[in-house]
């Protein structure tokens, strides 16, 4: 919410102020307004893009089928965002485990990569030692800019992995990359609304990719 | 499954309280520590949000995920008396409710994010509750929609800084805590060979006479007043 739109309704708004009730009715609203639109936000993201997350979901669980591993990648709220996927994938509390693991994981190659080769590369160098062309990459980002993630697509193209955007805002330079097969844009300005709708469309990739494996979680 | 459809709104009303509440701990100085023992990442990614916040403009606040086994260990030595903690966890995460149990020890309020059953009550300062009951609740956006709400409304707050000083308890015509029967938690540090103990509570530490609950050990917790325990307070699974 804007400041300068609410002012009017705070009296006290300076330091003088000590009426809780005018403010907290106010959060109280504003939490049903942001919980509401991340709801519509999420419904709208899923509608456009339910065909496409079939295909993904039947290119995963073909490769996961073949031993494939999917790899999560992000930077941030979205570096955790990428911890939990890779956690759903490999050990969901319903249906079947496949292999999946999550590149931000340990601090030893995290800290070796970004000292030695920079933050750009601290994706891309570790798809250099562990990928294969039978698995995916998956890299999360609320902008579709950040530059690690624009070089872990580029070493995954080339080393013939599948690769999966999951963005918002416009897109970004993820949405344009040659290196990325396939890019889901949230389409919001808000990087809260954007890693919330990113949950519900990976969760709801999961499932499909569940179904692809013959399991109805 | 979660899905978009059938979701219910976040637990507004409580969001409000305690987003006051944690821009009050703030003010005041208070760190916030971050747990979620099933979903160590749900915890990362809350003290992140406060630690780096994305809208330009908002204070950076400490916060701490701690995603070690042994976090009660690692909190008690770190919390400070007037700080915060944050859980993501189901009601029955064992080492949450234990946690929350000792919290009041330690001078820390409490905010608890979760769904399906829900703590019994009291057993924290704030319960952020969702009341679907599915596994997957963790991997949906509902409980990162509730950090994330917390975490904007706690910045609205800082906009209101005569709301941010909670009231000073005082004595009032009925007595106050320290005149009155009430009994304050306290957990205890060590034992003397003559059942006095020394007590970690939210006011600090103190040698209380222990005799009428002894024995007692290290990390139990007991109802103190004027500077007796009175009783042992039920540890994890003794009271349920």
């Amino acid at each position: 919410m804007s400041p300068e739109a609410t002012d009017f309704l705070y009296p006290f708004i300076e330091g003088d102020e000590q009426d809780t009730r005018s403010l907290l009715a106010d959060l109280e609203a504003s939490a049903r307004v942001k919980s509401e639109e991340s709801l519509r936000l999420a419904e709208v993201t899923l509608e456009e893009y339910g065909d496409l997350l079939d295909t993904v979901a039947e290119a995963l669980a073909a490769r996961s089928r073949r031993g494939g591993v999917l790899f999560t990648f992000g930077n941030g709220g979205s570096a955790t965002d990428a911890q939990r996927i890779a956690g759903l994938f490999a050990g969901p509390p319903v249906g079947l485990a496949v292999a999946a693991r999550c590149l931000v994981e340990d601090p030893a190659v995290l800290t070796a990569l970004s000292n030695d080769v920079g933050f750009d590369l601290v994706f891309s160098r570790q798809l250099i030692a562990h990928g294969s062309s039978g698995d995916t990459a998956l890299g999360l980002s609320t902008s579709g800019d950040s530059a690690n993630l624009l070089q872990a697509f580029e070493e995954a193209r080339r080393r013939g992995l599948l690769t999966i955007a999951v963005v918002g805002g416009g897109g970004g330079r993820c949405a344009t990359s040659p290196d990325v097969d396939h890019c889901l844009v949230v389409r919001s300005g808000s990087v809260h609304r954007i890693q919330e709708v990113q949950a519900e469309v990976v969760l709801d990739l999961w499932t499909r990719v569940q179904r692809c494996l013959g399991v109805s979680p | 499954m979660p899905s978009a459809a059938t979701t219910e709104a976040v637990p507004a009303t409580e969001l409000a309280v305690a987003a006051l509440a944690l821009a009050r701990r703030f003010a005041a100085g208070a760190t916030l520590w971050c747990v979620a023992p099933q979903w160590p990442d749900h915890a990362r990614h809350v003290a992140v949000e406060f630690v780096h916040p994305v809208v330009v403009g908002t204070r950076a606040l400490p916060a701490v995920a701690v995603d070690r086994p042994e976090a009660l260990a690692a909190l008690r030595a770190s919390v400070r008396a007037g700080d915060a903690l944050i859980a993501i966890a189901p009601a029955a995460d064992p080492v949450v409710s234990d946690l929350a149990r000792r919290a009041p020890a330690w001078g820390v309020e409490t905010f608890w994010v979760g769904g399906g059953p829900r703590p019994g009550a009291g057993a924290a300062d704030h319960v952020l509750w969702s009341a679907e009951d599915d596994p997957l609740l963790a991997h949906s956006s509902r409980f990162v929609v509730a950090y994330h709400v917390l975490w904007e409304m706690t910045h609205v707050c800082f906009e209101h800084p005569g709301l941010l000083t909670s009231p000073a308890p005082a004595c009032r015509e009925d007595g106050c805590i320290t005149c009155s029967d009430e009994g304050r938690l306290a957990e205890v540090l060590t034992v003397d060979d003559h059942d006095v103990a020394l007590v970690r509570t939210a006011d600090g530490e103190e040698g209380v006479d222990v005799s009428l609950v002894t024995p007692v050990a290290s990390g139990d917790l007991v109802l103190v007043h004027a500077g007796t325990a009175l009783t042992r307070v039920a540890s994890e699974g003794a009271d349920s």
